[in-house]
């Protein structure tokens, strides 16, 4: 009896171990998948090309994939890639992936050295981490070589730090964003208000404007636990004219200053829905577009939207504004967006590079806007045609001209701040702890796991 | 006589080997050098992306560095919240939606497979759909509520006393069902002749089941501790589609934190300790259950 008792309690346990193994050792997977990208990646080399290569297309037959974040860019990308087929005879697949995905997978396919993915959209943030472990091509050679094709110099300046670190080009300028205040027209004007100027006004007039009892806001912010409520804060670290790295470039987050722009932002949320403490970029979105607020800090790429009556429903009744800075702080503008990038790894760089280039040209930039794309050139957001379909191109161009692309360190231990950020703050909007105590935590945690 | 039997053995016993050996070369494969993998390589600082892939030999120090952190604290206490809390009710509601629904009409069986629907949801799109239904600005849940006067501030999942009861309940509308089968499994294969005697001793429905029914089950229920404990302690995908973990750390449980460590941050050294910290509480368990029940019954 003893015995049996003894193999029942071995066998469970044995089951039991295995069980566990699925979940505990999903972090070590990486390293012991079989590279499984390395069969497809290998083949567009060694494939013929399907016709005989015409001299204007020196590509013609090679395969290319891309991975893209599912921003509202990629339905550019869906119809523009069948022209750039057409015109140079190089396949391009695209693969659509949301953020945590995309980081991911592409983490994956860099540390195996897999090269699924020739070409991939990459984050302003990922910048530093993509150059320090050079997972991406450094593009200054072939920059110098085709400077007389690129018209780098209409290129905006801020939109360089879509990819620029340390002196190197580790992607080129994609999308360009810009923080802006959007804002509701017609409640406004009823309220007898001009859109704020300063982050004081923004306060006083998102209190006016909140009516709890007829649902309805003065402003929808991001408060959600992680990559959310730590961008939102960054956001508001920058309008107060503070930063997150000091002038050496060392992480620091608990200041005094910080300390006071956290209970300022903090201060915000009595005005933002109940629920904003846990919205993320979608919620605040639907927030703004379902007509519940007043006002709404954001990406300039969402602007296109809400003229859309599909998905909002305040068509007509939207502006924007620059986002008000603090008094006394001189002007400058959240800036982010994306880059597009070639892997190291990839074996068809040079085909990559002309896709590159043949999406960055003024010509193709023009379709790129019209289909949810967004700028990174002054001549685009100058062009004449496109302010006629988009009158609020004279207020991004500003934004962009005075654009801050480092308001988020783009270090290679963003990551880590991001989370940190992303917990704490949160802790402190719902009252876990104290706006010093969260900075605080925050700090030590960074300084605890960059070591 | 002897040589023979012995000579036959020793060939069933070749062929069972050769037999099992796809299996055991699989799971050696699969399970086995992994978990001795996993305690390798927490004894070194290893970051996952660093394009050197050094490793730097650490000892125990990241097992040390876990007992001193505040959020392997937090997280090991709101995991055996999760896990108390998912378990006991799982039990009781799963025993009692079990003897409900034991009987064979025709109505019966239709119920009980409406009621499995559940459990054959992927966890990470019940997770998705309940976070839409708790949302307390465009959800269905708090809009009912507040039909009924009721406002539930921040949301389920946005107030932090909130959050983990709200968590609980996804798991309890997910496994309830799982409990319920095995009970079921078990109540079908119970012998009649204990009740047809406690007929005749004059007892009771209720007594026939408290000292009949509830010892015959133990072997279901400690299948079921089990399942659904391992699975508690494993939980990631709930946590990752609602909350994050959050607000703040209230429902920041073990696995979750791993997760961050591991494929955040790719300090898979640190990474690979917590898991094993994970692994031996879930066997200590385990273990107790099994002796605890087990004493019982002799």
């Amino acid at each position: 009896m003893k015995q049996r008792n003894y193999l029942v309690m071995l066998l469970i346990i044995s089951i039991l171990f295995v069980g566990l193994l699925a979940a505990c050792n999903a972090p070590a997977s990486p390293t012991t998948q079989p590279p499984k990208g390395e069969a497809p990646a290998a083949q567009p080399t060694e494939k013929p090309p399907a016709a005989p290569k015409p001299a204007e297309k020196p590509f013609a037959g090679t395969e290319l994939t891309l991975a893209s974040m599912t921003d509202q860019y990629v339905t550019a990308f869906k119809y523009l890639i069948p022209k750039f087929e057409e015109e140079t005879g190089i396949k391009v697949t695209l693969d659509e992936l949301g953020y945590v995905d995309l980081y991911q997978k592409l983490t994956a396919d860099f540390v195996a050295h897999t090269g699924n993915y020739d070409l991939m959209t990459m984050d302003i943030v990922w910048s530093g981490e993509y150059a320090q472990n050079k997972y991406t091509l450094p593009l200054d050679d072939l920059m110098a070589r085709d400077k007389d094709q690129l018209q780098m110099d209409d290129i905006m300046p801020v939109a360089w730090t879509l990819g620029e670190w340390d002196g190197k080009h580790w992607a080129y300028p994609l999308a360009g964003y810009a923080n802006v205040l959007n804002y509701r027209k017609d409640v406004l004007s009823e309220a007898g208000l001009e859109p704020p100027k300063t982050q004081e006004q923004l306060h006083e007039y998102a209190k006016k404007l909140t009516k709890p009892d007829e649902d309805f806001y003065g402003i929808a912010l991001l408060g959600a636990k992680g990559p959310a409520v730590a961008q939102d804060y960054m956001v508001w670290v920058q309008q107060y004219g503070s930063s997150i790295l000091d002038a050496d470039g060392n992480v620091a987050i608990n200041t005094p200053k910080n300390v006071e722009i956290l209970k300022a932002f903090g201060d915000l949320f009595q005005y933002a829905p109940p629920g904003a403490t846990d919205y993320w970029w979608d919620q605040r979105e639907t927030a703004f577009r379902s007509g519940k607020v007043a006002m709404m800090e954001g990406w300039s790429i969402a602007r296109a939207g809400y003229e859309n009556p599909e998905i909002s429903s305040v068509v007509g009744k939207v502006a924007i504004a620059l986002a008000p800075v603090a008094e006394g702080v001189e002007p400058k503008y959240g800036f982010g967006g994306w880059g597009i990038g070639i892997n190291a790894d990839s074996k068809n760089a040079e085909a990559a590079w002309e896709f590159i280039k043949w999406l960055s040209s003024p010509e193709i930039q023009k379709e790129w806007i019209r289909h949810d794309g967004a700028p990174i050139r002054r001549s685009t957001l100058e062009d004449p045609d496109l302010n006629q379909e988009y009158p609020w191109f004279p207020i991004l161009l500003e934004a962009f001209d005075k654009g801050d692309g480092d308001y988020r360190p783009r270090i290679p231990q963003y990551s880590i701040i991001q989370d940190a950020l992303g917990t704490t703050v949160n802790a402190y909007l719902v009252g876990e702890m104290g706006a010093q105590e969260a900075l605080d935590q925050a700090q030590a945690q960074v300084e605890e796991t960059m070591k | 006589m002897r040589p023979k039997s012995n000579r036959s053995l020793l060939f069933v016993e070749k062929h069972y080997l050769l037999l099992l050996a796809p299996l055991l070369i699989f799971v050696a494969a699969i399970a086995i050098y992994p978990l001795f993998f996993s305690f390798y390589i927490s004894f070194f600082k290893y970051r996952l992306t660093d394009p050197n892939q050094t490793r730097t030999f650490l000892g125990i120090a990241h097992y040390i560095l876990a007992i001193h952190d505040k959020t392997v604290i937090t997280a090991i206490r709101n995991t055996l919240v999760f896990v108390a809390g998912t378990v006991v009710i799982e039990l009781l509601l799963g025993l009692g939606l079990a003897l409900l629904f034991a009987g064979e009409g025709r109505w019966m069986r239709a119920l009980r497979s409406w009621l499995i629907i559940p459990m054959a949801l992927p966890s990470l799109v019940v997770g998705l759909v309940w976070k839409s239904l708790y949302n307390v600005d465009f959800g269905v849940i708090p809009y009912y509520f507040k039909q009924f006067g009721i406002t539930m501030g921040r949301g389920p999942l946005g107030e932090i006393k909130w959050a983990m009861p709200s968590v609980i309940l996804i798991d309890i509308w997910q496994w309830t069902p799982l409990v319920m089968i095995i009970f079921l499994a078990g109540l079908k294969s119970l012998p009649h002749d204990p009740y047809e005697a406690a007929r005749v001793d004059g007892a009771n429905r209720w007594q026939s089941f408290w000292h009949i029914t509830l010892p015959l089950l133990k072997p279901s229920i400690l299948i079921v501790l089990l399942l659904r404990t391992m699975q508690g302690f494993k939980v990631f995908d709930i946590i990752y589609a609602t909350t994050s973990g959050g607000p703040g750390t209230a429902t920041t449980v073990l696995n979750f934190h791993i997760y961050t460590v591991g494929m955040v941050f790719f300090k898979m050294g640190y990474a690979a300790a917590l898991a094993n910290i994970l692994l031996i509480i879930v066997a200590a368990l385990a273990i107790l259950y099994i002796i605890v029940l087990e004493r019982q019954q002799i």
